[in-house]
């Protein structure tokens, strides 16, 4: 799931466009997919493409305005934007739940958490599949000018606008998705839950650690993460976090291109010297 | 045709996690072998807690002081007694996956769940799944009690619905009124933090309240969700001027809300909070000082209760100082619940343990005595009692019920000058 999210988040940093969006498409995919299951028995797989979409649409809608800004403002817009779903949501009772939130009558496959975790990685797959396709299409080098040089890119005639609302939309419909299957797998959503700004500081954070601007960096740092994360809580069941705090702090601090960055670039100059 | 280098590590790790995906598909965990342990071979309990929270760590200590008083007493089935604690890290994934490794990597008898109502949502579906015999100290959410549901016979919650919480601070209140008719308020106000827990207890209050009281609200973003300006629900309450200010939020509240109060100079005849815990040494504050509380726990209660007192002595002993909150004597009340129930059982059989935990008749260290009776929907309910008790001196005395009171009310809320 954090992979996802972290790759996701990458996809929309590749323009050099900081989203913080996450937790608010994520939340509303899920919503989506929960309610459409729960008043019209939509399929839960169905109900999750819905939460992608209806995520897509509500991006592209939002994007053709917020995107007019850039930068810390764009940042702080998309954070925004987090809230006000929030906000609706919360204030939504008779169809949302409310702050209570909904329960589902069940969970997807039933709770069977080998089919679930089958589920996650297909999307996941599906997330990796997107992001290969920017990397290696013409949208690779838009976004790459568009972070370089916005200036310099719409003087070669690209159109920066039409390429950033389709990767806000698209990267916050791989989010919605993930929040539809996070909701179906525990039959279960709240706006405290789904949007929460764990759900942005953790994808930014592994995304960080494994290295920005490609599809294996935030796989990496989510992997990673999640790994150590876990192994961490096994071994030191009372401290866990602050450690983990801490390494991912030394991670950032001693290699601000992250592991994949880092790796790629030590590589590089190993070679040149061979 | 080749590969870029970062597809073919991205491949690899993609294909690690299908290998774990296969691994796991064939032992369905409902299927995990049930291991039949040696005679020396401990009898495990999982125990499910927020342990950055002051929630958590109450109920873990109050698990382990459990498991040291059983083994010192010679175990259970005359076999060991072994707690495993899991941290749900507040998250519901994190929660749900506690479930999942109590079940199958650690093959455990028996939950214990302390987690709060949005992680135990998202545990219940793993919950049904294993089955296993599951006490829950945490969850005061009616909507978990729907997602239970009526069937799950497995199921014994500890802790009151919130439907039960407003029940039990109205029969108070009104006991209250028979006692002192002529100091009880007329009209409430009530500050609730915007989340679940908050909505949900002014959802009741205003059905529950309407026959003793004009009950009016307002919600604000508690400081444990990134809040805490408490400035114009504050202004608000005091423009109304309630006999009786209560606020629902979180232990992160209590001090910033009682701050602002003092610097507006709102000092209603009574002030009353209802967190789930407060935070540690809050009575030392003079600011506490006639703060009225709902609670289930009080170190008084040590005065008038030699169960209390074993209860009390053996905490301090262990961890320095004594509980926090209510949560510690809960959770360890639920350890003695489910051991006595093996005793009686003479098995950690699924079946037998059940039929053996609804005679449970558990004198508890909050001097309530613990039995199982059905509630809206589940079958195994636990009465709680809330009490109403009150800071005097810097210490929580009970004021309420009578048979536990410790103190007599101070009325009105003293003044702020001079604190």
């Amino acid at each position: 799931m954090y992979a996802t999210l972290a790759l996701s988040w990458d996809m929309m940093f590749r323009s050099g466009q900081p989203g913080l969006s996450v937790a608010g498409f994520f939340g509303l995919g899920g919503y989506a997919a929960a309610l459409s299951f729960l008043y019209w028995g939509v399929n839960p797989l169905v109900s999750i493409a819905l939460g992608c979409l209806f995520s897509l649409l509500v991006a592209f809608i939002l994007g053709l305005v917020i995107l007019r800004i850039r930068g810390l403002y764009f940042s702080i817009a998309t954070m925004s934007l987090s809230e006000i779903f929030r906000v609706i949501v919360m204030n939504w009772h008779r169809f949302t739940g409310g702050p209570s939130g909904k329960a589902l009558p069940s969970a997807v496959f039933n709770g069977d958490s080998a089919k679930i975790f089958w589920l996650f990685l297909v999307l996941t797959l599906l997330t990796v599949i997107v992001s290969e396709i920017f990397e290696r299409s013409r949208v690779h080098f838009a976004l790459t000018s568009i972070r370089n040089n916005e200036i310099v890119a719409k003087s070669s005639g690209i159109d920066v606008f039409k390429y950033l609302v389709v990767v806000f939309a698209l990267t916050s419909a791989l989010q919605g998705m993930i929040g539809g299957a996070y909701a179906h797998s525990y039959a279960f959503i709240s706006p405290e839950g789904s949007f929460n700004f764990n759900f942005v500081l953790l994808p930014v954070t592994m995304a960080l650690f494994g290295g920005i601007h490609s599809t294996l960096g935030p796989i990496v740092g989510a992997v990673i993460l999640g790994v150590v994360g876990e192994y961490l809580k096994l071994q030191l069941p009372y401290g866990h976090l602050l450690v983990y705090g801490v390494i991912i702090v030394i991670v950032i601090l001693f290699l601000p291109k992250g592991i994949v960055g880092t790796a790629k670039e030590r590589l590089k100059r190993k070679w040149a010297t061979i | 045709m080749k590969l870029k280098y970062s597809t073919r590590v991205l491949t690899l790790i993609l294909s690690m996690l299908m290998v774990a995906g296969c691994a796991t598909t064939p032992a369905k965990p409902t299927e995990a072998p049930t291991a039949t342990p040696t005679e020396a071979a401990p009898i495990k309990v999982g125990l499910i807690a927020a342990l950055g929270d002051v929630s958590g760590i109450n109920g873990q200590n109050g698990a382990l002081l459990a498991e040291k008083e059983i083994n010192a007493a010679g175990g259970v089935l005359g076999r060991p007694l072994k707690v495993i604690v899991v941290d749900d890290e507040m998250t519901p994934e994190k929660g749900a996956a506690a479930v999942d490794k109590l079940a199958t990597v650690d093959n455990v008898d028996a939950f214990v769940i302390n987690s709060f109502s949005g992680v135990h949502m998202a545990q219940i579906p793993a919950l049904k799944k294993y089955g296993k015999v599951t006490i829950v100290t945490g969850a005061a959410s009616h909507l978990c009690e729907e997602a239970i549901g009526e069937d799950a016979d497995w199921y014994f919650h500890l802790h009151s619905w919130d439907y039960m919480q407003g029940e039990g601070q109205k029969a108070a209140w009104q006991a209250f009124a028979e006692k002192y008719p002529d100091i009880m308020f007329k009209s409430v106000f009530m500050a609730y933090e915007e989340g679940a827990f908050g909505t949900a207890s002014y959802q009741f209050s205003q059905k529950l309240f309407e026959d003793i009281a004009t009950l009016s609200g307002e919600s604000f973003k508690s400081a444990a969700m990134g809040g805490g300006d408490y400035s114009a629900v504050l202004e608000h309450a005091k423009a109304e001027n309630p006999d009786c200010f209560t606020w629902v939020g979180y232990a992160a509240d209590a001090l910033p809300i009682l701050e602002q109060a003092k610097s507006i100079n709102f000092a209603p005849k009574f002030f009353v909070g209802a967190p789930p815990g407060w935070p540690p040494d809050f009575g030392e504050s003079p600011l506490a000082e006639g703060v009225i509380a709902y609670e289930v726990w009080a170190d008084a209660l040590t005065e008038v209760s030699d169960i209390s007192k074993s209860f009390y002595d053996g905490y301090v002993e262990m961890f320095g100082s004594g509980p926090d909150n209510y949560l510690a004597p809960l959770v360890y009340s639920a350890i003695h619940i489910l051991v006595e129930g093996m005793e009686r059982a003479g098995t950690i059989e699924t079946e037998a343990l059940i039929a053996a935990l609804e005679q449970t008749e558990y004198k508890a260290p909050t001097m309530e005595v613990i039995t199982f009776s059905p509630s809206k929907i589940i079958s195994h309910q636990a009465p709680l009692t809330p009490m109403l008790t009150q800071y005097q001196g810097g210490k929580l005395e009970v004021i309420y019920p009578w048979d536990r009171a410790t103190s007599e009310l101070i009325y009105p809320f003293p003044a702020w000058e001079g604190r």
